[in-house]
């Protein structure tokens, strides 16, 4: 595929992202800091959504028509360091790596800055990448799942899909989106009305 | 039913649109959705502006040319121009930065806030590389390929954020 095929498709659908991401309101810090102070669910709503339409998708596309899945490989070190790495930098940025260009895109200033400092974040990471795989070496074989199990994928892939759509359900009773969302849309419910002990909330 | 000019959608309908980009992802690009090395395949451009030696660098090599890594680069991008357009059509306007930093860390101004942001966007892709993905290459794509590695990768990523999150005053 020449390199303009790949940029047309590649900004197709990262503007139907970028529009999802909007309307979700889940680049909005508010959202983000509010997931990881576990006050507000819709980050995690959005994301295991995503993930089930993923599970589907991916249940159909491989298992009926054999397209080709593309595992990482399990890293024990590399996951758990750079995972935690990442997950302090979202909390600071309140962002991750789509959701600043999404910030950019509505509005934040301060977006500007994450992205920059990304870019010299990745900057740094290419020339200290040689020694930090040579540390975090392993084997490093692709783990899945399904092959664990010893199940289909798309079997296991319906049934995790399953799972996760119970499990939403459940979140969602517990706290509507339409709350957490807020009155500016940006996620942050009135501070009144967050400092309200757990035993003490209403239910409008 | 979710309109174009709405404020927000509710998260299921946007978690949904969101998932059904892997099916063009994986049709016509032969990969997963991703978002984190399309900041290496642009730093390792703007390296070989001040290191005339950067593109030996092997890993900015295998970032900077080609069709995969352009594709992403266009999927950010477009992540913006989809997101300025959603908030055209609805009007909801953001302020400069978000209310939410001066609940969580006191910051009003984005000369208070700018320091913070890129030295959480530093760490963020400097962790994101180790990992070897984001909350769209581990997360979205990963665990929607029952991938263990993945699913690890973003418990850790949960891990942090809370911990760093709990640091800060409660929003």
């Amino acid at each position: 595929m020449s390199v303009f095929t790949a940029i047309l498709i590649g900004l197709a659908s990262g503007i139907v992202f970028g529009f999802a991401l909007e309307k979700s309101r889940v680049f909005e810090p508010g959202v983000i800091l509010g997931q990881m102070q576990l006050r507000n669910f819709i980050m995690l709503k959005i994301f295991l959504a995503a993930v089930v339409t993923g599970l589907l998708a991916l249940a159909v596309l491989n298992g009926l028509f054999g397209i080709k899945l593309h595992l990482k490989p399990l890293l024990f070190k590399a996951d758990i360091i750079g995972g935690l790495i990442l997950g302090v930098g979202i909390a600071l940025s309140g962002a991750c790596p789509g959701t600043s260009m999404a910030q950019a895109g509505a509005g934040y200033r301060d977006a500007l800055f994450v992205i920059l400092g990304g870019i010299a974040g990745a900057i740094t990471y290419g020339y200290l990448d040689a020694p930090i795989t040579a540390a975090f070496a392993e084997p490093g074989a692709k783990v899945s799942f399904d092959t664990m199990l010893g199940m289909p994928f798309w079997l296991t892939a319906v049934l995790l899909a399953a799972i996760l759509v119970a499990f939403l359900a459940a979140l969602e009773r517990m706290t509507s989106w339409r709350t957490e969302i807020g009155s500016d849309v940006d996620g942050l419910m009135a501070p009144k009305d967050a400092d309200v002990p757990a035993g003490k909330t209403h239910h409008a | 039913m979710p309109a174009l000019n709405d404020r927000a959608w509710s998260p299921y309908v946007a978690g949904v649109v969101i998932g059904l980009l892997q099916i063009p992802t994986f049709y016509f690009m032969n990969t997963a959705l991703g978002a984190s090395s399309s900041f290496v395949t642009v730093g390792a451009h703007i390296a070989t502006l001040f290191d005339s030696t950067a593109a030996n660098v092997k890993y900015f090599a295998s970032h900077m040319y080609g069709a995969k890594n352009w594709w992403q680069v266009a999927i950010v991008v477009g992540i913006a121009l989809g997101a300025f357009l959603s908030m055209k059509m609805s009007g909801a306007r953001r302020q400069t930065i978000s209310p939410v930093w001066n609940r969580a860390l006191g910051q009003s101004t984005l000369g208070a806030r700018a320091p913070i942001a890129f030295l959480g966007g530093f760490i963020m892709l400097f962790g994101a590389r180790i990992a070897g993905g984001c909350t769209s290459g581990h997360g979205i794509s990963g665990i929607a390929q029952l991938s263990a590695g993945s699913t690890l990768a973003v418990a850790a990523m949960f891990a942090g954020g809370i911990a760093t999150a709990m640091l800060m005053r409660r929003i």
